[in-house]
């Protein structure tokens, strides 16, 4: 569990980061949205004391962060940042070791650790391991850069705009990894990105900042239906407000018995992928499979369509 | 083998032969000598000449490659960062004093002999490396710096795991730029006595004689030339070793 308790940062008397307080449980992903100035990323440094707040604490269970020698706490909380920061004279294998060499792990254990990570990241160890960071591609690098940050198996960690020098394919693909491995893991993830969209897709919770302050901190669906401020109304984009939210819900929640014709909705489609398949094919009813790919019921129009107004949302 | 290695080893053979085999190009310098008067320098042998010549180099070279490091590194740190001014300030001014007015300036205070040119060249020496030490140091980027930080590398551990490395290839640069001026300005140590080859242009100066004027110039810029080759292969394996290419390459793309 974090907890920012009056977090404050000025600098030449004016605040970077403005009185937060802010309670994260243990074992979530946490999106902390803002645009360029609005004190994310400082606030993300004062977990780990890259950044010293003017005033109030920030505790890990329970634990005052200051009562702690910053090196070491730093070796205990995982660190990305945006240009992945990979040590160029070092090959991704010894990057990944960094902070398990900084620890002393014995060698044979720091070895195995590295290919275990790369393996989880899908890096080849043996054809990826030995090379130097300018001779991996971005989405290599960026994974990477997860690794190293993952290597002594922290239970938080801190990401800053991870995905924001990947091309949109990649990003995707690298947030899918993201999800799957901090479920995998349970690691408290605190993630700053200035990107809404990321934010909602990659969020258990979300905290809106505007210069300094947190303007809004719920889950994603309760955000887009109720947004706290017009400043967070901006961010959202008014217009697509529906269709975020129908991002969010599986289509299977509102499937009613029955059969339709045509191709079938995977199981896992959400109602804006139904609506958008809808619109396409021309279709009023869509039959959607189930986990096991066979049809379990129909997906109707107008359903999808009530189902994306905020009141019946699932918050 | 490459033409530039072929050439680099002809230069070293060369300048080998001449320095244990003078009598054999002594046919070659006969026309420049006067009549009567030696062709080859007799008062020492041109080889010890040579070694003492580059001992006077190393020995002025390495406490100012030492000292300008340390300053670079002192400056570079967040508690020494205000120290950069005067650090320029100090390394600028022993660049801007003239060898020659060093060693007149020496003379007085620590006699004639191999002090006097010591103290030119570490003086002289100290602005490439200090300079080429800060720029390599200051090179390393904010992302890899931010990265060592958040780690949890302390401040030594990042100096030299992350940023000495990173900088290596340039501080030895900036010791070969601080080198191949040495071993020109050494030369002019002989006028207040210091044993390098200076000797045999002086000499040659005083009898009229242009043959020893020749050799020793020559011997001079032959020696420039190899320090400077060698230490430039010395940086180029430092690159090498550090596995970085050799211009900034942009990242492959995807």
């Amino acid at each position: 569990m974090i907890e920012f308790q009056s977090v404050s940062k000025l600098y030449d008397g004016l605040a970077a980061v403005d009185d937060v307080s802010l309670t994260l449980e243990r074992g979530t992903l946490t999106a902390v949205v803002g645009t360029s100035g609005s004190g994310k990323s400082t606030l993300l440094r004062m977990v780990n004391r890259l950044v010293e707040p003017t005033s109030g604490r920030v505790l890990i269970d329970g634990a005052d962060t200051a009562s702690v020698p910053p090196a070491q706490l730093r070796r205990r909380i995982g660190y990305v940042i945006q240009d992945t920061g990979l040590f160029p004279h070092w090959s991704a294998a010894r990057n990944i070791a960094t902070v398990p060499e900084l620890l002393g792990w014995p060698k044979a254990q720091i070895r195995a650790r590295v290919r275990e990570l790369m393996e989880v990241l899908q890096l080849d160890p043996d054809a990826i391991g030995p090379r130097r960071p300018h001779e991996l591609s971005g989405g290599q690098a960026q994974r990477v850069g997860v690794a190293r940050a993952l290597a002594a198996r922290p239970a938080l960690l801190l990401m800053d705009e991870p995905f924001g020098a990947l091309d949109p394919v990649i990003r995707g693909q690298a947030q899918a990894d993201l999800r799957r491995v901090q479920r995998q893991l349970g690691t408290t993830v605190i993630l700053v990105t200035h990107d809404m969209a990321e934010a909602i897709r990659l969020g258990d919770r979300i905290a809106v900042m505007r210069e300094g302050r947190i303007e809004q901190f719920a889950a994603p669906a309760e955000i887009i239906a109720a947004p706290a401020t017009p400043f967070v109304a901006d961010l959202l984009g008014e217009g697509d407000r529906a269709f975020r939210l129908m991002s969010l819900r599986p289509a299977r929640e509102i499937a009613e018995p029955g059969a339709a014709e045509g191709p079938m909705l995977p199981a896992g489609s959400s109602l804006a992928e139904a609506l958008a398949e809808m619109i396409w094919t021309g279709r009023d009813r869509l039959p959607i499979a189930g986990p096991d790919g066979r049809a379990v019921g129909v997906v109707r129009r107008d359903a999808v369509i009530r189902a994306g107004r905020p009141e019946a949302g699932p918050e | 083998m490459r033409p530039a290695g072929v050439l680099r080893l002809a230069l070293l053979a060369l300048t080998a032969a001449f320095l244990l085999f003078p009598a054999l190009f002594a046919p070659m310098l006969r026309p420049l000598a006067p009549p009567n008067m030696p062709v080859i320098y007799d008062r020492a042998s041109l080889s010890s000449l040579a070694l003492s010549h580059l001992a006077l180099v190393a020995a002025a070279i390495i406490p100012s490659a030492l000292l300008a490091s340390a300053l670079a590194i002192l400056v570079t740190r967040p508690a020494g960062a205000e120290f950069l001014p005067l650090s320029r300030a100090l390394v600028g001014f022993g660049q801007t004093f003239p060898p020659v007015a060093v060693l007149a300036l020496a003379v007085p205070v620590v006699g004639f002999g191999t002090w006097p040119t010591l103290i030119a060249l570490f003086l002289y020496g100290l602005l490439p490396i200090f300079e080429n030490a800060l720029a390599g140091l200051t090179g390393v980027s904010g992302a890899v710096r931010l990265a060592a930080d958040g780690m949890g590398m302390t401040p030594g551990q990042k100096l030299r795991r992350v940023e000495l490395p990173l900088a290596l290839p340039l501080m030895i640069e900036g010791v070969r730029i601080s080198a191949v001026i040495a071993v020109s300005t050494a030369a002019i140590g002989s006028t207040v006595a210091a044993r390098s080859l200076g000797e045999v242009i002086i000499a040659g100066l005083n009898a009229n004689n242009l043959s020893f004027v020749v050799q020793g110039g020559l011997l001079t810029a032959a020696l420039a030339l190899i320090v400077y080759e060698a230490l430039g292969m010395v940086a180029e394996a430092a690159r090498n070793r550090l596995g970085l290419p050799a211009e900034p390459a942009s990242r492959p793309a995807g």
